[in-house]
């Protein structure tokens, strides 16, 4: 076991305390380096699955941007002439980095919305498992059943919200919101939010429960209101699972693509394409795996700078906050 | 010497068998046969009974057989290519078999069709050329279908129309007569480009005959566009077909408020299921005037892979056999491209269901007047570049002078990069 | 005043949830009538409903065999998650040379999109000899990053004390993680085991690419193949869905009572 002389604060003074600095700093050196092999084994089997999963094939993505190539065809290199026809001929990249970077402004709502709900459910409110549940329920739905079921609520005839928007008289005239252009997006995204709210919402639990109840208590000894109680002490702890959920959030931008698929195809005329569906489409639609792989690493980068912004707006560190 | 190369050759042969995925390297003894289709699992049953007739005939054969659906199948079927362990017979489906062959996926079935001319001579002849690309013959015929047109008489009865409609002109008008407060009067399929017919009944078609140069950007094909675009608006032509896929727009016909449905035989069948409104009396089969149709259809490939090609094309001539389309065409009632059996077996439905035999008889008439599919390998590419240009100007986005002028010129970009 | 603040609270819940119910309410009554979902007007009431969409899916596909694949392969990795996901994400709470790097490492892995991975990913499982088999069905989804950030918010939020206090006591890192940590972060452990079950469970492209053996499909593969069969009727389309749903919703039921805040918190106190 642990032969290193004990640590005691305080313990100025004392004949322990004077060791020798040779041997101090030596046991601190070998402290420090099984530190670090500790941290490496606990993170390895992690790493391992990313790296076969996402390192290597991120990597095949790069390689294979710079060149021509597709399954039985050697590759040959293409220099810059991928990325040179995406930015310069690729009207469809434009207008899928546009939609993905709305996709990803609004989820933004989706959180707020979660977090609401999150404070209210994690109240002494009786029947909150309940309201819990039901909010969660649209997660674990498939995407497929998602995006045909709000296909037909949509529908401009037979759909559900048109019929309600008319009867209530608040419309005359049926909207065609997957038909129409300024429709389609918005529409695509309030039924990814449907479905995702309940996962931000189970995080952002998670943080909420983690939060210690002395603080609270704390709080309302001194005196303290809702409002400031929740500015200064719950907001900064959830510091953390608000982070993760700004990064799903901009996750979604590229698995929300069933929905889209099943939704829209990405129209109509691409106004609804997401980076992620142009992707799929180069790839396996018009068989231009080459191409897929240069839109895949811009995607990639944009995706990284957000990431990195996402993780400054919360401090750095992933906001990780400091115990008490 | 010798004995280095044979070493060498050990080495290099294990080495590539060690990246074999294990179940096959563990079959290579015996003789193997992996054959793909697209979503027709419902035919387990008949398929159990051909593979069990073909072993018989083919000891030692053992056929693996997988089936997946639309838009799966081409993700299952790439990423295998890539490991090089592709299933030696591909079902595919319309034009990507065109894109596949382009790719030099698929082998080049000319050479056992030329050595075989009765094989050939099985097939409609213009359902075989639907495959040729730059020559060669890549697919031969595994089940037809086509665009036509479908009616819902009683409506029609109630605008006082009757249905004869001699150009585009009179089924916009006959539309328009149709539709009203929750009824549209024409609603097409558009994918697969099986709306193209409407223009090509005009005289526009999208590529020069040598598809070098696009040529939809005419008066003709401005002036459709552009008709088609006001339909829409006014109501008469049903929004969703244009975004559309498969349960929207037959959902919507099988309802009973659409007046016409432009769309292929399956879904003939499929809306029968669903719309309590349809029997012999209350729906009408038609082709669109000038009988021009967009087939889709599905054809049998050999990869170029297969390790057993001549085996493949075995299976391929065993499956297109009277007696094997005969039973194909009977479970799923539909038409097979093979001339004696589809005239067969439509003399059988006539007196089992004479409206799905009316309906696929549609199916085996007029294929000189086929269009909707152009033999490049970039069929696809072109095909969004319009597509989604005749989205914005029917759903009245932009004009169909502008957009059209947008999309020829992509269209020549992308054939000069092809 | 709490009595009115609560009955608020309680109303705007129940619009809430019933805005969620909506679309729900409808896959439910699609899943059990065969009726056409464009018919006009929209029907409120299932007409004539069944539940021969339910049932018919025992006959027709092997049902049992693709509900244990599915079972397994979300076994293994729920367990990996938590182990992997607990190790990673207490590894982080650590400082040590390069944390920085590493964390964004991770932030990374996540933002690429399965679609781009298809193929890499299949020549990767080829290479370690695990196609066809549970060990590939599982293998990358073993470990997701933001379970880990989930583990890492969690340990960050036990105080420092405790852990000095066992360090002290000369416990190693691992029985610290174990039986320290991990019984304190019990709603992270839910969190993990519920967004792992679902990934795992849900999956359908992943499935389909390694998957050659009909025998090796899991729930969602071989329900579509039940599809097939029907026609694509919608239909049998929701009732696939509503069963495919279900165990999920039974797995979030089961661990959701770890975010009832009560004594989980109680060793956080002072």
């Amino acid at each position: 076991m642990n032969t290193a002389p004990p640590q005691r604060a305080g313990a100025a003074g004392s004949a322990d305390a004077v060791a020798p600095p040779a041997r101090a700093a030596d046991w601190y050196r070998r402290k420090r380096t099984r530190e670090a092999m500790l941290v490496a084994c606990f993170l390895l089997p992690s790493l391992m699955i990313f790296f076969l999963y996402r390192i290597l094939p991120l990597g095949w993505n790069v390689i294979l941007s710079f060149e021509y190539w597709s399954p039985l065809k050697a590759a040959r290199f293409a220099g810059l002439d991928n990325y040179a026809e995406m930015f310069l001929e690729d009207d469809v990249f434009w207008q899928a980095l546009t939609n993905t970077l709305i996709f990803i402004l609004a989820s933004p709502i989706a959180i707020l919305l979660a977090l609401a709900v999150a404070l209210a459910v994690n109240s002494d409110l009786k029947g909150a498992a309940i309201y819990r549940t039901i909010i969660f329920l649209s997660y674990p739905l498939m995407s497929v059943a998602v995006g045909i079921v709000w296909r037909w609520l949509y529908d401009e005839r037979g759909g559900f919200i048109n019929f309600v928007l008319r009867g209530t008289g608040l419309i005359k005239e049926p909207i065609p919101f997957l038909q129409s252009f300024g429709w389609a997006l918005p529409s695509v995204i309030l039924a990814d939010i449907w479905q995702v709210v309940g996962f931000y919402m189970i995080i952002l639990l998670t943080g909420l429960q983690s939060i210690p109840q002395h603080l609270y208590e704390a709080a309302r000894i001194d005196g303290a209101p809702a409002s400031a109680r929740f500015l200064r002490i719950t907001l900064p702890m959830l510091r953390p699972s608000l982070f993760i959920c700004a990064v799903i959030g901009i996750l979604n931008s590229f698995t929300a693509f069933d929905l889209v698929y099943v939704m829209t195809g990405g129209g109509p005329a691409h106004a609804t394409e997401l980076l992620v569906t142009h992707i799929y489409n180069m790839g396996f639609g018009e068989t231009r795996f080459d191409y897929a792989a240069a839109l895949t690493v811009v995607q990639f980068t944009l995706l990284v700078i957000l990431t990195f912004l996402a993780n400054r707006a919360v401090g750095g560190n992933a906001g990780s906050v400091e115990s008490a | 010497m010798q004995k280095r190369r044979d070493v060498l050759k050990l080495a290099a042969g294990t080495a590539a068998a060690s990246f074999l995925p294990k179940k096959l390297y563990a079959q290579t003894g015996t003789k193997k046969l992996s054959i793909l289709t697209w979503n027709i699992i419902d035919m387990e049953p008949l398929f159990k009974q051909w593979f069990a007739t073909f072993q018989s005939q083919n000891p030692g054969v053992e056929i693996e057989w997988l089936d997946k659906k639309g838009p799966e199948l081409p993700a299952f079927y790439q990423t295998q290519l890539a490991a090089g362990t592709p299933p030696d017979i591909v079902d595919i489906q319309g034009g990507l078999g065109l894109e596949w062959a382009g790719q030099g996926a698929l082998l080049d079935l000319t050479p056992m069709l030329d050595k075989e001319p009765a094989v050939r001579a099985r097939f409609n002849p213009e359902y075989l050329a639907n495959w040729v690309f730059e020559g060669k013959n890549y697919l031969i015929p595994f089940y037809v279908s086509k665009s036509l047109l479908f009616y819902n008489k009683p409506l029609f009865k109630a605008a006082g129309i009757d249905y004869a409609p001699k150009s585009l002109d009179d089924i916009l008008s006959y539309a328009k007569a149709v539709s009203g407060a929750d009824r549209t009067g024409f609603l097409t399929l558009n994918f697969d480009w099986l709306y193209w017919p409407l223009f090509r009944m005009q005289g526009v078609d999208l590529l020069t005959p040598d598809l070098k140069k696009p040529t939809f950007n005419t008066p003709a094909g401005i002036e459709t566009a552009d008709k088609l675009a006001k339909a829409t608006a006014d109501g008469s032509i049903n929004k969703i077909s244009w975004t559309g896929r498969w349960v929207e727009p037959n959902g919507a016909f099988a309802a009973g408020n659409v007046g016409m449905m432009h769309a292929h035989s399956s879904a003939y069948f499929f809306v029968k299921t669903q719309g309590s409104w349809i029997t012999p009396e209350t729906i009408g089969i038609a082709e669109v005037p000038g009988y021009w149709s967009t087939p889709n259809s599905h054809g049998y490939a050999i990869s170029k892979g297969a390790r057993n090609p001549e085996l493949a094309w075995a299976f391929l001539k065993f499956a297109t056999e009277k007696s094997q389309a005969m039973e194909f065409a009977r479970g799923r009632t539909l038409t097979t491209a093979n001339a004696e059996v589809d005239k067969d077996f439509l003399a059988e439905l006539d007196k089992n269901d004479p409206t799905a035999a009316a309906v696929l008889r549609t199916q085996i008439e007029h294929t000189d007047k086929l269009t909707g599919n152009w033999r490049l390998s970039d069929d696809s590419a072109v095909k969004n570049i319009v597509w989604a240009e005749m989205q914005n100007i029917f759903l009245g986005r932009r004009d169909a002078k502008t957009a059209l002028a947008d999309a020829e010129k992509k269209v020549e970009r992308e054939l000069r990069r092809a | 005043m709490r009595r009115r603040s609560h009955i608020l609270r309680h109303l705007v819940m129940a619009l809430v949830c019933a805005l969620m119910l909506i679309p729900f309410y409808w896959v439910a009554k699609t899943a059990v009538t065969n009726e056409n979902i464009y018919a006009y007007p929209p029907r409120i009431l299932p007409l004539k409903p069944h539940l021969y969409n339910f049932v018919d899916v025992w006959y027709l596909i092997p049902f049992a065999r693709y509900f244990a694949n599915s079972v397994i392969v979300s076994l293994i990795a729920v367990a990996g998650n938590i182990v992997f996901n607990a190790a990673a994400g207490y590894a982080l709470t650590k400082n040590f040379a390069g944390k920085r790097i590493v964390v964004l490492l991770f932030l990374s892995c996540m933002l690429i999109p399965f679609q781009a991975t298809i193929i890499p990913a299949y020549l990767v499982s080829a290479r370690l000899g695990v196609l066809n088999s549970y060990l590939g069905l599982a293998l990358p989804l073993l470990s997701t990053i933001v379970c880990i950030f989930v583990f890492k918010a969690a340990f960050e939020a036990i105080p420092a004390s405790l852990q000095q206090a066992a360090r002290i006591d000369g416990l190693g890192e691992l029985r610290i993680l174990f039986r320290i940590m991990l019984p304190l972060a019990k709603p992270a452990i839910a969190t993990n085991i519920i967004l792992s079950f679902i990934w795992s469970w849900n999956a359908f492209l992943w499935p389909l690419i390694i998957t050659r053996d009909v025998t090796m499909q899991t729930l969602p593969l071989g329900l579509a193949r039940f599809l097939a069969y029907v026609e694509d009727t919608t239909g049998a389309l929701y009732a696939f869905v509503c069963m495919v749903l279900l165990p999920g919703i039974i797995v979030f039921l089961m661990a959701q009572k770890e975010f009832i805040r009560g004594l989980t918190s109680g060793a956080t106190k002072g």
